[in-house]
């Protein structure tokens, strides 16, 4: 990744003035905050880890562009490196020395991404975008290389453009376990539950769950000060973003169409819906519970969603067994 | 529809050529924020297989862009992301680096 040619200046044209205007004048000045969440389990072999923290150097070397990254590490997992000494090593020598290591009593990569873009947060400014990066991804394959050489689009897209988030996209084909899930599940669930901001959310991006983003500090900022949900904190935002007028816009960051790294088991897959409809239940009381009647509203799109979800177990069962 | 990397340039600026599917259209061109969203600034050209053919010369970033095929603004298939433009809309998104 050439650093120097991903911030270079370009020039725009304003549709109505007609005039023409320095690239540079509409960019912001503020820092990007790459934000990594360690993965929970040790991997068997630190070729990816090792892969994505050669990127991470190289932001940390370019105090320019990049804050300093950051590395959420849940404290089990950094316990149990005790009985682990090569990733102890790693954790010592590589993660801590070209980022700063959050330590944080997590229940789930959510609640790690809080801990992180909170702390990022803290540091940044007004103009400044945060950038997730999830540390569990095969980066030290042909596909995993692609997806770090595209990754730097999305605080960029960000940055330059304007928009508010950025989700990054992997594509799959249609009977990988992720398409599944999103199409029988997080959007169907979606439909049931918010069906005009799922229609908005779907013509902005077909992976609502995706972990691969990037915020602009303004959003961030108003999500970190609500409640911050343990599973699928992508889609709360999304609907955050919806429901608020923010704008959202989605890049591909590489294909996994015919790898089976993406494939999630059949107890995982159900487990994932399952969540989902949990979130999207208190997501729908919190936005309507001030209003009269609701509880009669609920229980009738809670029997729907019922079906929904029945619905959507037994295509995961059929396709995922 | 979809774009191919062109030869790089000097001053960081990259040739693209974008390439619309439009073989029953009598008119094609492209427009975005590299080209003011002009409809007349850059019409593309048939090419022999009924595709519509233009390279554009773009700085290194991310751009905005559409087809205008036949009159009506059409979204790359092809394109590597979807973002908004001032209205609104949806457009296409290309990065050049």
């Amino acid at each position: 990744m050439d650093s120097g040619a991903m911030k270079s200046p370009a020039t725009k044209r304003s549709p109505r003035s007609g005039t023409s205007a320095p690239f540079s004048s509409k960019r912001a000045t503020g820092r990007i905050h790459p934000v990594i969440t360690f993965p929970f389990r040790h991997p068997a072999n630190l070729d990816d880890l090792g892969e994505l923290y050669s990127l991470v150097a190289r932001f940390d070397a370019d105090q320019q562009t990049y804050a300093r990254p950051i590395t959420v590490m849940d404290c089990k997992t950094r316990a149990a490196m005790v009985k682990s000494p090569r990733h102890l090593k790693f954790r010592d020598r590589i993660a801590a020395r070209h980022s700063d290591i959050v330590d944080a009593w997590t229940v789930d990569t959510c609640q790690m991404w809080y801990s992180g873009l909170g702390a990022a947060f803290e540091r940044g400014g007004p103009n400044d975008v945060y950038w997730l990066i999830p540390g569990d991804f095969n980066y030290g394959s042909c596909m995993g290389k692609e997806v770090l050489s595209h990754l730097h689009d999305l605080p960029e897209i960000c940055d330059e453009l304007q928009e508010d988030v950025c989700i990054g996209e992997i594509a799959t084909d249609h009977n990988n376990s992720k398409q599944l899930i999103d199409t029988y599940g997080t959007f169907a669930l979606l439909y049931n539950w918010f069906p005009r901001e799922a229609q908005a959310i779907r013509s902005c991006t077909e992976r609502p769950r995706s972990e691969f983003f990037a915020v602009r500090h303004g959003f961030l900022k108003d999500m970190l000060h609500r409640r911050w949900y343990a599973y699928e904190q992508t889609v709360v935002m999304l609907l955050h973003a919806v429901i608020e007028k923010k704008t959202i816009s989605r890049y591909l960051v590489g294909n996994i169409s015919d790898l089976p790294e993406g494939r999630d088991s059949l107890s995982s897959a159900m487990q994932q819906v399952e969540r989902t409809e949990r979130v999207l239940k208190s997501f729908w009381r919190e936005q309507h519970q001030e209003k009269a009647a609701w509880s009669e509203h609920y229980r009738q799109l809670e029997a729907q969603s019922e079906q929904v979800r029945r619905t959507a177990l037994i295509v995961l069962e059929n396709l995922l067994k | 529809m979809s774009i191919s990397r062109g030869q790089y340039g000097a001053h960081n600026i990259t040739a693209r050529n974008f390439i619309c599917v439009a073989p029953q259209a009598k008119h094609v061109s492209v427009v975005g924020d590299f080209n003011g969203w002009n409809r007349s600034a850059n019409p593309m050209q048939r090419g022999g297989d009924g595709n519509w053919v233009l390279r554009v010369d773009l700085k290194h970033g991310h751009h905005r862009y559409a087809y205008i095929v036949d009159g009506q603004v059409t979204l790359d298939p092809k394109a590597m992301g979807i973002a908004r433009d001032d209205h609104g809309e949806r457009v296409s998104l290309i990065a050049v680096s």
